[in-house]
């Protein structure tokens, strides 16, 4: 049932608003072309593939301002690992008072992307201006402040890097932001990295992340979506993974009403190792749709990818994956992991793993598992006493374990356990692995 | 301790429990043999209250209280223990987790202190020694990946753990090897109170040379066909079980239901 029409993008009510925030120069040519591009979309409709599960309907009408720089308490938001290598951003806009780069090795650039374009002149290369993604288009075209990381060659970076962004709805008019991020690991590079969204009431983020791994580099990504659950979330994260490079991306969302989340991730010389793995809890009214894309585009690129969704009430997740191994990418070893758990009986969950294989030589694999809880590890453990609705807390808990421990920094693993423990309304579990 | 009167029981459309009548007192230690299918699992698993088995007829008293009043975990919290032949694997929850909130889920219902994680540290360490498992197999998840043997050894920490007054050990033998078996004996017969009471369920005698119990029964196609003592476990040893067959099948099969 398609209940958008086609109609320009830009008729959009929520665009004029998005126009008045002030952008800083640099990429006129990218801008250019994304500006060009918002102009010849139309909105997307469930009559697209790509689109056919996620409605936009609920967003089409609703009339976003640009959000303003807010006094926001950050404080318990802080990642104490993070003290002194951390971003924050207010509503889109950079925020200096809270963000402190203190703890950085020295060469290592962590700064506004707004006030840097000349270290950036690749922004764009990646996500490229959004031809056929609005959302992509959206943000390049029109994006203000953003996050710019750099480490440069050889380089260990131990401190974890934090870039928070934070939105806060002030009084009755939903707010927008479009949250940009541009990475660059150099040759050996090694670095941690959370990137995180956090929100508060009704807002809308259009946020687009570009990742480039050169050789030999090592970066540990954590993507952290913990926005209210009346936000519209969109999030693109574009990667390229040079010879050798490894790249560790985990991406956990708790909010929004609807979210997105397209990675796309390119091997594009031989022996990139990808894990890119990701959790979505989702509770009622909530939907949650992950478009992945894993580009073996050279050989001997190693893949690895579980996609786990929780769906309780009527909440439905979405999982469409493609690996695609193209004719070059001998020696391609990929696998791909969906799993769904049901804890209703009108949650959905819809995966469609996909391996698109064009070379001969290659060890790839690919599943979808979706269903309830086991009676029989229900019953198991209601025979040692545990209450059902502890039994059923503690099972749900399990199935998120996995992927939450390998949440690189202990106190942000802590908050995500706590936070799907709250969720599951789990007690009494708090050392659990 | 435990009274079955004319207990039957289906799992789907299967008839598999046809007029059970046990009495066990505390203190007391009784076997359940029988050949394959003849509804020993069964038995132990309506007592536990699998929601796979639907009791059609009879009752059961656990010190008084009428069994099928009480749900799964009520049961194990008033001290019922069955001990899984096969136990579930749940990855994602540390076994140390679990045995502690399994423990802390009984103190909490007779009032006593909960256990802290590191009081429970202390707590468990003597037991994982009685059992003879590796400490490592605390912050492994709860049966993942475990052999079949370490899977009963784990059974029985549990058991150890929760002390129950009346443990149901189900097929305890299988996957174990003789030594760890003896172990495991040990364990178990240590636990023994007069206040305490075992059915084991066994296909095999070889367990009940490690257990000694006082009564053996013969399950034979859902029914009690024989009750004696360790030397009827003996002639079993010898004889197999064809000879208890009943000769021909009594004319009135169906036992009294209510369903």
């Amino acid at each position: 049932m398609a209940t958008v029409t086609e109609r320009p993008l830009l008729a959009a009510p929520f665009l004029p608003a998005l126009q008045a925030l002030a952008r800083p120069h640099g990429w006129d040519l990218l801008r250019g072309r994304a500006e060009a591009a918002l102009a010849a979309q139309t909105w997307p409709t469930t009559r697209q593939e790509a689109w056919k599960y996620t409605d936009l309907a609920p967003l089409k009408d609703l009339a976003f301002a640009p959000g303003l720089p807010a006094p926001v308490d950050i404080g318990p938001l802080i990642l104490p690992e993070a003290r002194g290598s951390r971003l924050v951003f207010v509503n889109g806009h950079f925020d200096p008072h809270h963000s402190n780069t203190s703890n950085l090795p020295p060469g290592v650039r962590l700064l506004n992307l707004a006030a840097a374009s000349e270290l950036a002149h690749d922004l764009g290369t990646l996500a490229g201006a959004g031809g056929d993604d609005p959302f992509i288009s959206l943000n390049t075209a029109r994006f203000r402040d953003g996050a710019l990381l750099i480490v440069p060659k050889g380089t260990q970076v131990e401190a974890p890097i934090h870039i928070l962004f934070v939105q806060a709805q002030e009084g009755e008019a939903p707010t927008c932001a479009l949250p940009r991020l541009f990475v660059v690991l150099e040759r050996n590079a090694a670095a941690t990295l959370v990137e995180e969204y956090q929100g508060r009431g009704r807002t809308l983020a259009c946020a687009v992340s570009e990742v480039l791994v050169r050789e030999n580099a090592r970066l540990n990504h954590a993507r952290i979506q913990r926005e209210s659950t009346e936000a519209y979330h969109f999030s693109t994260l574009a990667v390229r993974l040079e010879k050798d490079a490894q790249y560790d991306c985990r991406t956990i969302a708790f909010g929004a009403r609807l979210s997105r989340s397209t990675p796309k991730v390119d091997l594009v010389d031989g022996g990139a190792n990808l894990v890119l793995d990701s959790l979505a809890l989702l509770g009622d009214g909530q939907v949650a749709d992950t478009h992945s894309f894993i580009d073996h585009k050279v050989p001997n690129g190693t893949s690895r990818q579980v996609h786990k969704a929780i769906a309780d009430g009527d909440a439905l997740a979405v999982f469409n994956g493609i690996i695609f191994v193209r004719r070059d990418a001998q020696g391609t070893d990929a696998q791909q992991q969906c799993r769904g758990l049901l804890l209703s009986s009108r949650a959905k969950v819809d995966a469609k793993p996909q391996l698109e294989i064009y070379a001969d030589d290659v060890k790839c694999a690919h599943g979808a598992a979706i269903g309830q809880l086991d009676p029989e590890a229900l019953f198991y453990l209601q025979s040692r006493g545990m209450r059902p609705a502890l039994a059923r807390n503690l099972l749900t808990y399990a199935f998120a374990s996995d992927l939450l421990a390998g949440i690189p920094l202990p106190s942000l693993r802590r908050q995500l356990r706590s936070t799907v423990l709250a969720r599951t309304n789990a007690e009494n579990l708090d050392t659990l692995p | 301790m435990l009274s079955i009167r004319n207990l039957s029981a289906r799992v789907g459309d299967n008839e598999v429990l046809k007029g059970i009548d046990l009495e066990v007192q505390a203190g007391e230690v009784h076997a359940i043999m029988g050949p394959n299918g003849s509804g020993k699992s069964t038995l132990g698993k309506v007592l536990a209250g699998h929601p796979a088995y639907e009791v059609t007829g009879g009752e059961v008293l656990f010190e008084g209280r009428n069994l099928f009043e009480m749900a799964p975990d009520e049961r194990a919290r008033a001290g019922i223990f069955l001990g899984f032949q096969h136990p579930i694997e749940v990855p994602g929850v540390s076994n140390a987790s679990f045995l502690r909130l399994a423990y802390n889920k009984k103190a909490e219902s007779e009032g006593r202190d909960e256990l802290d994680p590191l009081e429970f540290d202390d707590f468990i360490q003597e037991k994982i020694h009685m059992v003879k498992m590796e400490n490592s197999f605390l912050d492994r998840s709860l049966n993942e990946g475990f052999s079949g043997g370490e899977k009963k050894r784990n059974e029985i920490l549990q058991m150890c753990v929760l002390e129950p007054k009346l443990a149901i050990l189900d097929e305890l033998d299988s996957g174990l090897d003789i030594d760890a078996l003896r172990v495991l004996g040990e364990v178990v017969t240590g636990l023994l109170s007069p206040q305490r009471a075992l059915l084991v369920i066994t296909h095999f005698p070889r367990i009940l040379e490690a257990i000694h119990p006082g009564r053996v029964h013969v399950l034979y196609d859902g029914r009690i066909v024989r009750s004696g003592g360790m030397e009827l476990a003996l002639e079993l040893e010898e004889r197999g079980y064809d000879w208890l067959k009943p000769v021909a099948a009594p004319a009135e099969t169906a036992a009294a239901g209510r369903a």
